[in-house]
């Protein structure tokens, strides 16, 4: 063989050998595709079931809390109403009689009030911002401590699902401040600036050190929950200087 | 009919040519004026019509012979006034390369088009040098240079495909149903099948003339795969069976 007859197998060899890289990259990169699609649809799947396993469990609390809620008004309020219509009744007054009947149509009024609660509908009704409100309220009612409200928008614009997880980080997050802050007043305020929406929940109790890893489980869970939806968790915290909880909200 | 106008016209690979051509021009033309005005559909039509000007200009100097033997005296080449290869590499070597370079520029994410905006000014630059310097003169083959650019494209539609396998925007979609993936396929099948016949293209004109000739059809035949993906992505709003919508990463 000479030195040109070679030369062209050479390039022959050399170009079919081009070809057969090439074919070989492109049949490769369109398995890898397969496969990371084939891995990224199972991490999605599993993404989407973890969510549904937050969602069903913050239904659970917030039901358990209503029922404990409905349990403590029904003692508390319907049951007093009720026994004090039966001693207006009891009594030959008609005066005594017509406020009986006036405490009756209370409780009715009350228990009408508490079927609302029973299901979930209800988060499909209320603002964000009314049901911060009625915590508020519930909370200042307790004579625990002063609490206010500052907003400079309305959230009404949130999916059932999202609304649910929030209205669950925040009632976790003020019971928190009263179980373990002991404040005299607790502040939240929403803000909206821009694309950014906030809504932060101020309390000046006994503070801790943030800096410090928790050993429980409730931070990362209200963080956890958070992104779920989209969302971001922050807590900022001092000894003796109160605690401050940014709740970052999806777009 | 001229018989050298038969000879350099009537060939089976222009008359392919100029019919995608004129499809191009039909289903452009269909396209509605917001479509027209998106690089996803001009790019492609400006490369498919450039194309289809460049192989019927080559038709042209191996028809007029005096018209290719002046030019070629302009650019000094007065030893082989039938070589076209002054037009060879001022359209396919310099002005395709580049829009081939634009178009895979396109479909590569955004923080790897830097690395194209370089190899664009890179190739150019380097071009420049090697033709003015007089080492690749602009009538005579010029292997460096086709290396550089067909190197620079292998790396650009290596960067397309890295995007491919890692942005979760394409990773949802099916790579068989994207002109994307049709386009950098036969882009890299081009510059990688006719690389060699390129860069040993002065060899083979002297000690085999045909199988450089053989090795050339490849050449046509990509040509003709690469003008018919172009032109199904410019009919490909009236195909919508065929293609999936393309992922966008907010192109530009």
């Amino acid at each position: 063989m000479d030195l040109v007859e070679s030369q062209v197998y050479i390039i022959i060899f050399s170009t079919l050998f081009l070809g057969g890289i090439m074919s070989t990259f492109v049949i490769s990169m369109v398995f890898i595709h397969r496969q990371r699609q084939a891995q990224n649809l199972q991490k999605m799947d599993q993404v989407k079931s973890e969510h549904e396993k937050t969602l069903l469990n913050i239904e659970n609390e917030i039901q358990q809390e209503t029922l404990t809620h409905i349990g403590r008004e029904l003692h508390d309020n319907i049951g007093q109403l009720l026994s004090l219509a039966k001693l207006n009744f009891g009594s030959i007054k008609p005066e005594k009689i017509a406020e009986g009947r006036d405490i009756l149509g209370q409780a009715i009024q009350e228990v009408r009030g508490l079927s609302k609660q029973l299901n979930l509908d209800w988060v499909e009704s209320i603002s964000i911002n009314e049901f911060i409100e009625q915590q508020l309220e519930r909370i200042q009612n307790t004579g625990f401590c002063e609490t206010s409200l500052d907003a400079n928008f309305e959230l009404i614009d949130l999916p059932k699902d999202r609304k649910l997880v929030l209205i669950r980080v925040i009632q976790e997050s003020l019971n928190n401040a009263l179980k373990h802050a002991s404040p005299e007043n607790i502040l939240i305020r929403m803000r909206e600036n821009g694309e950014i929406r906030q809504i932060l929940i101020q309390d000046d109790g006994k503070g801790f050190d943030s800096s410090q890893k928790s050993n429980g489980s409730g931070m990362f869970n209200l963080k956890k929950r958070m992104e779920t939806i989209g969302g971001e968790f922050n807590l900022t915290s001092s000894v003796g200087k109160g605690t401050e909880i940014t709740l970052t909200l999806p777009n | 009919m001229d018989s050298r106008f038969v000879a350099a016209f009537l060939t089976e690979y222009l008359i392919i040519v100029d019919l995608i051509g004129l499809s191009g021009i039909f289903f452009f033309f269909r396209l509605s004026n917001d479509q027209r005005v998106q690089m996803y559909f001009w790019l492609p039509f400006m490369i498919l019509i450039f194309t289809v000007f460049c192989e019927n200009m080559v038709a042209y100097t191996l028809y007029d012979h005096e018209f290719n033997k002046t030019i070629n005296a302009y650019l000094g080449n007065t030893e082989f006034p039938r070589y076209n290869l002054w037009l060879h590499n001022i359209t396919n070597l310099l002005v395709l390369t580049s829009l081939y370079f634009f178009l895979i520029r396109y479909w590569i994410e955004p923080s790897k088009k830097k690395y194209m905006n370089w190899m664009i000014i890179g190739f150019l630059i380097s071009n420049q040098i090697l033709q003015f310097s007089g080492i690749e003169p602009i009538f005579w083959f010029q292997p460096i240079i086709f290396s550089i650019g067909a190197n620079m494209i292998l790396v650009g539609s290596g960067l397309y495909f890295v995007g491919f396998m890692t942005n979760d925007l394409y990773l949802n979609s099916n790579p068989l149903r994207l002109i994307s993936f049709w386009q950098m396929t036969f882009i890299l099948f081009t510059y990688s099948l006719t690389y060699i016949n390129f860069v040993a293209m002065p060899f083979l004109v002297t000690h085999n003339y045909e199988l450089g000739r053989s090795m050339f059809q490849i050449n046509l035949i990509m040509s003709v795969f690469n003008l018919a993906i172009l032109l199904l992505t410019i009919a490909s709003p009236k195909l919508p069976k065929l293609f999936e919508k393309e992922p966008s990463y907010g192109f530009s």
